[in-house]
């Protein structure tokens, strides 16, 4: 069996274009003119590291993790099997940086040199898993967001002598907490209530728990933001006031919120809340200059919200059903089958305008062999009570991750079969026909052709599938369950509060 | 959430006007507030203006005709905002002390446990139907909700007055320390809400609750603390010192209670 690419990134160094792509453990750049494969970078195992390896399991989210430690933070057993895997990659605006996260929760940045290579400067392991890295417009700042909904903020390049920093946030942030000899917080006597004389007898046999607290990091990082609820994706968009630029967060949560908060120095002001999704929110996409965001998730419909007034502006409806659609012209026929709406990508990418490139906004769901698209002219332009246009592509195998170079689009595929092309590359034509339908063709271009060959047929290790599965299919793991932890909602005579 | 059967009937058996009895409404103390559910049967609204407010507060229904732009889009409206916050209300103390002495003003309490809400709720509809002669208890009402995940589903920006946390869980483990209802992510989210000016009231028997929720608003730019006269001559703070039932039962036992108020600054203006 073979494994995906599970992400890719195309990189600009002197004109030349790099496809940056993350297989497994092993971080590969190929040269798009050439075909060369120019560096390859393997993750280190989680003993070579020293890193303790969290294991989620397909559905164990925050209310698990934060209830049940113990069970969840079981070390992987160090064979050679357990190399840790990218789980997102990208790059710095300049494309002098790359970031690439491993599921250690590591943050790792590379420097990209001129001729493509790649060197790992740094290691940095979050408390968290991240879920989502940028680096911002300054070339200098990482937002990384992690799963159980912090946001912080990390230089780029960390100093050297920053190995004593002291964390700071926001200039709002506390100091963390530090190991400190247990003491109980409350005695026997400054408790009156039952609950709270419980929860300290609780605390009391609890102490050995108690004093294990966490070391604080140590490198220069600020707390930016927080969800209480499991964060899934992050932008920062920017918009001109007043002749300046504002910096914005836009994080998403599995509880359907869309936060907008301002950008540092001052991420403890919220701005406002998109609000209307009634199931997780998983990916969000800003759409520099229009003001705009494509939203996704597990909802049936896609939005597409006029961000700085907190508004939808579309709410494309039909979004769920049309991608089943489009799966049934593609000859699948089963498509009743196909598992709920659960949106695992939204990219802005070039498309084709008579060979200028034209911004397409292009989405995928989970498991789902299609792509649906619309160039964002669509978009900015539709006037009220007209909806935007969205063209449905079906493919072999369902879309992992979308880069592009010039006007060239490159595809990643979930195909686990050797006879598969992992990667494609194509284009999307933006034709001013009726309906602005756009079209996927194939590339001419040889050299391209060639890095694409080049790397499709790289072998990578035989994985076991349900790794596989649990790297790249989570997203649908946000739904809620009805009746899950309803157990915590029952009546209970137990107490007596008089 | 639907109780056991006997008491479920037991509740349903009271007449209108007559007071709810705690008994029928006990509930596990601690809900998680990370999981959610559970809550699916009674979402949150997808947004304040989802919110179906007149039944919450019927005696402020906006009168059909008198606004009808406002009717057509959303006949659920009030003709004003709620602007007092109990969260973690519990069995309502605070809200039916404060509710008389602030009748022009709605007040709206929080809480994570379904049962307990319905208590509070039972409880404003039988004090109204006793009060009706006077129009009090009109403008208390109870919502089921995790305020740690769903506040902005409730309010909008600056809607807020005042804020009330009394007596919160002290979730005394470090580790549980993410789950306190005070944290610097959250005091964002109070901000929020909150118009500036508006204030935070906190009160607890733990001080080292107090002392940690002191930390974090402090620390937090968006607010100040209130000290002094301000504090001490406002009856909210003596209303909260004496009205909740958690201050109730550290009264009996002669405890130590620790308040705190937070005023909510104004936003600074863009780098
Ligand atoms: C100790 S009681 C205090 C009740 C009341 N404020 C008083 O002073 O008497 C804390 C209350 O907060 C509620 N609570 C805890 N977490 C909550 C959350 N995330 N959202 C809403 N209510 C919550 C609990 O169910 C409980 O009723």
């Amino acid at each position: 069996m073979d494994h995906p690419f599970q992400c890719i990134e195309v990189v600009h160094r002197i004109d030349t274009p790099y496809l940056l792509s993350a297989c497994g453990p092993k971080l590969s750049s190929t040269s798009l003119s050439t075909g060369e494969v120019v560096s390859t970078w393997t993750a280190p195992g989680s003993e070579d590291t020293g890193l303790r390896t969290e294991i989620p399991g397909p559905g164990k989210l925050e209310d698990d993790a934060e209830e049940r430690p113990a069970k969840k933070q079981k070390t992987a057993t160090s064979s050679a099997t357990s190399l840790s895997k990218i789980i997102k990659l990208t790059a710095s605006p300049d494309n002098r940086h790359a970031v690439a996260v491993t599921d250690d929760k590591c943050v790792r940045v590379f420097e990209i040199h001129d001729d493509g290579k790649l060197d790992e400067l740094s290691q940095r392991v979050m408390p968290k898993r991240p879920c989502a890295v940028q680096v911002l417009p300054d070339n200098s700042t990482i937002l990384c967001g992690d799963k159980f909904g912090d946001v912080y903020s990390l230089p780029l390049l960390p100093k050297p002598e920053s190995s004593t920093h002291q964390p700071k946030s926001d200039g709002s942030q506390p100091p963390e907490e530090k190991s400190k000899p247990f003491k109980p917080q409350a005695t026997t006597q400054t408790v009156h209530s039952k609950r709270n004389l419980k929860s300290l007898e609780a605390q009391m046999k609890q102490k050995n728990l108690t004093t294990k607290t966490k070391q604080p990091l140590a490198f220069e990082h600020k707390l930016l933001l927080g969800h209480v609820s499991v964060l899934t994706d992050l932008t920062y968009a920017t918009r001109e006031v007043d002749g300046k630029q504002r910096g914005y967060i836009i994080t998403a949560d599995r509880d359907e919120h869309i936060r907008v908060s301002r950008g540092p120095p001052q991420s403890h002001i919220i701005e406002g809340y998109c609000l209307g999704h009634t199931q997780f929110v998983s990916k969000v996409c800003a759409i520099p200059g229009a003001d705009l965001l494509v939203s996704g998730g597990g909802d049936e419909w896609l939005g597409v919200w006029d961000w700085p007034n907190f508004s939808l502006r579309w709410k494309f409806e039909s979004f769920g059903e049309d991608t089943r659609k489009a799966l049934v012209q593609g000859g699948v026929t089963q498509a009743e089958a196909l598992p709920a709406t659960a949106v695992s990508g939204i990219w802005l990418v070039p498309g084709d305008l008579d060979g200028r490139p034209e911004g397409v906004v292009v989405v995928a769901c989970e498991r789902v062999p299609v792509l649906a698209y619309c160039p964002i002219a669509e978009l900015r332009n539709a006037l009220p009570g007209r909806t935007p246009k969205w063209s449905f592509e079906p493919f072999d195998h369902p879309v992992l991750d979308v880069t592009a170079t010039g006007t060239t689009i490159l595809l990643s595929f979930d195909t686990r079969s050797k006879s598969h092309e992992r990667l494609r590359a194509c284009k999307l034509h933006i034709t001013r026909g009726e309906c602005d339908v756009l079209s996927v063709g194939s590339v001419g271009e040889d050299t391209m052709q060639a890095a694409i060959k080049t790397a499709n047929s790289t072998s990578s290790d035989v994985t076991d599938e349900k790794d596989l599965d649990s790297l790249l299919c989570g997203i649908a793991n946000l739904r809620k369950r009805v009746n899950q932890d309803e157990a915590a909602d029952h009546d209970e005579p137990a107490e007596n509060e008089e | 959430m639907a109780g056991p059967p006997k008491k479920r009937q037991k509740r349903e058996e009271k007449q209108e006007g007559e007071m709810p009895q705690k008994k029928y409404y006990r509930q596990r103390a601690h809900a998680n507030p990370f999981s959610d559910h559970g809550l699916i049967s009674q979402r949150s609204p997808e947004s304040p203006a989802a919110m179906d407010w007149p039944q919450h507060y019927p005696a402020f229904a906006t009168q059909p005709g008198s606004e009808p732009d406002n009717q057509a889009k959303n006949p659920k409206t009030i003709t004003q905002q709620v602007e007092i916050a109990d969260i973690g209300c519990g069995f309502g103390g605070l809200l039916f002390a404060l509710a008389p002495k602030l009748p022009t003003t709605l007040i709206l309490g929080l809480e994570i446990r379904s049962s307990v809400t319905e208590f509070v709720q039972q409880k404003a509809l039988a004090l109204r139907s006793q009060n009706a002669s006077s129009g009090l208890y009109n403008n208390v009402s109870c919502i089921r909700a995790n305020t740690m995940k769903f506040l902005p589903n409730f309010f909008s920006k600056a809607q807020l007055s005042k804020i009330f946390l009394c007596f919160p869980d002290p979730h005394f483990k470090a580790r549980k320390h993410k789950q306190r209802i005070v944290s610097t992510s959250l005091n964002s989210e109070y901000a929020f809400v909150m118009r500036p000016g508006g204030k935070v009231y906190t009160i607890t028997d733990v001080e080292d609750l107090h002392l940690w929720m002191v930390e974090h608003f402090e620390a937090h730019p968006s607010f100040e603390r209130v000290v002094g006269e301000e504090v001490e001559g406002d009856v909210c703070v003596e209303t909260m010192r004496t009205e909740t039932e958690e201050g109730k039962k550290v009264e009996r036992n002669s405890g130590m209670k620790f308040v705190a108020v937070f005023r909510r600054l104004e936003d600074p203006s863009w780098p």
